[in-house]
């Protein structure tokens, strides 16, 4: 872990739990003694909770009608019958 | 009734059956679209054009993947195709997200700390700036990120629904983030120092 930059995927599969455990303890013992690794472990855990956060939209009903609509005309051409 | 006997059915032309895959995917394409594009009227092309060509092609899905997964595949085709005449500006390599000198000598530049997110932009502010960012972004670094992300799927339902390897997907997943990180930090760095 010398050089940090050329282990960044790894650092990113640590944070997503995607890591075994050895490469795991290798990249925790080197976040003890690398800021600048464990500021990019927090900020990129924290990028992907803030994404998370935002609430996901309702499909408008309107939307939601012509949808099913054009559907259900696509599928009587294709089937025969709804 | 599980998803795979709702797809068989579906495929010898109950539309009930169908009828209840639409229910339990049409918000998720449509927050797929919305997020891709950053327009409703565009998000509401992407879901129609979803799921009318998943009409069009029930009968030849095989299920070699899971329905969900070949569903994301055609929106973010959907998406690839009303974005065409789109130039979007492509995302750096992943070395010039990481700090200069990082990890090499004493000329290593610190990065900015965060701290909390959300003493510095209120939730609304921080979702225009996500939403913008990953809008602003090529579909073939942001697509794969919101799939694994906002939807949860694994990097092989990933890599599957964008016809990626593994490796490939990975690392589009990595670029997205390190630009999203990038540009999360510029705001917060400005906030904190206009509170200066």
């Amino acid at each position: 872990m010398r050089e940090c930059n050329k282990h960044i995927q790894e650092i990113a599969d640590y944070i997503d739990g995607e890591l075994d455990a050895k490469l795991c303890d290798d990249i925790e013992d080197h976040l003890k003694g690398c800021k600048n690794c464990r500021l990019m472990v927090d900020t990129l855990k924290q990028t992907v909770i803030l994404c998370k956060d935002g609430e996901k939209e309702e499909l408008p009903e309107s939307i939601s009608s012509k949808l099913n609509e054009a559907i259900k005309k696509r599928w009587e051409k294709k089937f025969g019958k709804a | 009734m599980n998803e795979k006997e709702l797809v068989k059915k579906a495929q010898s032309g109950d539309f009930e059956a169908f009828s209840l895959l639409i229910e339990k995917y049409k918000n998720k394409i449509y927050n797929l679209g919305l997020k891709l594009s950053g327009d409703r009227h565009d998000a509401e092309d992407i879901l129609q054009d979803t799921f009318l060509k998943a009409v069009d092609n029930i009968d030849k899905f095989r299920g070699e993947s899971t329905f969900g997964t070949w569903l994301y595949a055609i929106a973010v085709n959907a998406v690839r195709a009303l974005h065409q005449s789109r130039k979007k500006a492509e995302l750096r390599p992943i070395e010039e997200y990481l700090p200069s000198g990082h990890g090499s000598g004493d000329d290593t530049k610190e990065l900015f700390e965060w701290g909390d997110p959300h003493e510095l932009l209120e939730q609304k502010e921080l979702k225009k700036v996500i939403d913008d960012a990953l809008a602003e972004m090529p579909d073939k670094y942001s697509a794969p990120f919101i799939l694994r992300y906002f939807e949860d799927l694994s990097v092989k339902e990933v890599a599957d629904s964008m016809h990626l390897s593994v490796a490939a997907a990975k690392s589009r997943i990595l670029r997205a983030r390190l630009a999203l990180r990038e540009r999360l930090s510029e705001v917060f760095k400005e906030k904190a120092n206009e509170r200066v």
